[in-house]
């Protein structure tokens, strides 16, 4: 079993992992994004970013979770429907930031975190930067 | 008694514009607290009204010292997206110029902790040698700054007459192994002002998941150049230097001894350059559309994009651009407590921060 199998599996996971695009890609499916952090803490992989894209026709926002594991890059889509997903910061030091810059750019909410003044100085409104809604 | 000193966000100190709240006890810091997002430009989201010639040309404003990076990183991504593989020769003028602009990087960075640790000559000796890295860049590409050398493909210039080129380098190895590495690793002056201060902790490092030079100055082995091989670097022989104390001197240390790394891959990649095409050809690109990602080692560490693209678009819907400053910087936190007031510039320094990638 190689090591990418034994971490779906770990995960209780079904899926299958996907190479794409630099990525080795694994629908979460019923996995929390918390499980998913503490996975990836025990599997001692390093956390890189979030990215956050806003999907078409108010469809909602898809957030990738980046980890790399032994040089590879391992990335986790999470679909919200609504406007928040649970925060990791509790379980991950490093998220700080690229949360609380997702808050600010697309005013998704993490959930079981406070945020510290905008990291952005100027617009003073959620979603300023990046959310369709609120940049036009 | 407790109290607060604000340094920036416009401060001797300070390169550009950020702040450090220090809480104080007497000389002693006992918190801090950072804040950026001054001079933000919101890149991201012009990026998606530019098109994918434009793009290449915004995103190499990201940052002004490592500007080729970006280009880069970029271009690698949307290769990804375009399935489109460099030819060999461009793969490696693309590790030619990447590695000069770690030598301008390391050696700007160390003029300014010379200059913050009273080293006033080692400062102009540093800067004296960064013009010299510089006149080879301007000597490749016709510029000093943005370089302009990657495209969709490939690269846009030839290096003509690398072995010309080589002797440039040599004559800088020469002048940085009688200058600036003797002096950051044995004078005196550097090490009783940078060592023991600052100290980032090996699993301090690894919880803030911190990346370069200042993960490997803290006993993290990661560099993408080993790790996930990008451009031609898995036809280079060397070496990623590792220390593991954590202290300023540490990373001045892993910089130093990358600076004779860099040249030892520039001498590689000068001599052995393959012959060939420059970029894949000026056909239009058939970009596909979803997600692709590249990573690469840039002089502070990890730089991450990931583009986006939507079915018959010209621009791309997404360009996410994680820098290295943005997840070195939360640990300055870190570095600076316990840490004595005096020691705080060169504390937030030695993290060789770029507030131009924070605030893309």
């Amino acid at each position: 079993m190689t090591t990418l199998e034994s971490i779906s599996e770990g995960l209780g996971s079904n899926q299958s992992w996907v190479e794409k695009g630099g990525v080795h890609w694994l629908e979460p499916g019923a996995m929390t994004v918390r499980e998913l952090a503490q996975t990836m803490n025990a599997l001692k992989a390093r956390f890189i970013t979030i990215t956050a894209y806003q999907l078409p026709k108010q469809e909602g926002f898809r957030l990738e979770y980046h980890w790399d594991l032994d040089g590879q890059l391992l990335g986790f889509p999470f679909q919200l429907a609504g406007n928040s997903i649970d925060s990791i910061y509790d379980l991950c030091e490093a998220v700080d930031w690229i949360e609380r810059e997702i808050h600010e750019g697309f005013a998704i909410d993490f959930l079981g975190r406070d945020y510290e003044p905008l990291l952005l100085r100027q617009g003073d409104q959620l979603g300023v930067n990046l959310r369709e809604e609120v940049k036009k | 008694m407790s109290y607060k000193i604000p340094m920036g966000p416009f401060h001797p100190a300070l390169e550009e514009p950020y702040k450090l709240d220090l809480i104080c006890e007497g000389e002693t810091v006992s918190d801090a607290k950072l804040h950026i997002g001054f001079n933000f430009r919101g890149i991201e989201h012009l990026a998606e009204t530019r098109n994918y010639i434009q793009v290449i040309a915004l995103m190499e404003r990201v940052c002004g010292i490592c500007s080729n990076i970006h280009t880069l990183t970029l271009c690698q991504a949307m290769e990804g997206l375009t399935n489109l593989t460099p030819p060999p020769r461009a793969r490696y003028i693309r590790v030619v110029v990447a590695e000069l602009e770690r030598l301008h990087s390391h050696v700007l960075w160390a003029g300014i902790a010379a200059k913050l640790m009273g080293f006033k000559t080692m400062f102009m000796t540093c800067f004296e040698l960064r013009e010299k890295v510089m006149d080879v860049l301007q000597a490749i590409s016709g510029n000093r700054v943005n370089y302009s050398m990657n495209r969709i493909g490939g690269v846009n210039r030839d290096i003509e007459d690398p072995l010309a080129v080589l002797r440039m380098v040599e004559a800088l190895e020469a002048e940085m192994a009688r200058t600036v590495i003797p002096i950051f690793t044995t004078s005196t002056t550097a090490r009783s002002r940078c060592a023991s201060i600052g100290v980032l902790t090996h699993e301090k490092a690894i919880s803030c998941g911190v990346v370069g030079p200042v993960a490997r100055a803290s006993g993290v082995p990661q560099d993408l150049r080993h790790d996930a091989p990008y451009a031609a670097y898995d036809e280079m022989e060397f070496n990623s230097p590792v220390e593991p104390d954590g202290d300023v001197r540490a990373r001045l240390m892993v910089r130093a001894l990358e600076i004779m790394e860099s040249c030892r891959i520039l001498r590689q990649a000068l001599t052995k350059m393959p012959p060939g095409e420059l970029h894949t050809g000026d056909a239009k690109f058939n970009f596909v559309t979803g997600t692709a990602t590249s990573r690469v080692e840039a002089p502070r560490g990890e730089v991450m994009y990931s583009v986006s693209w939507r079915e018959g678009s010209r621009n791309p819907a997404r360009v996410h651009v994680r820098t290295p400053t943005f997840v070195n910087m939360p640990a300055i936190r870190w570095m600076v407590l316990g840490a004595r007031l005096a020691d705080t510039p060169l504390i937030q320094a030695s993290i060789d921060p770029c507030y131009s990638c924070t605030d893309r």
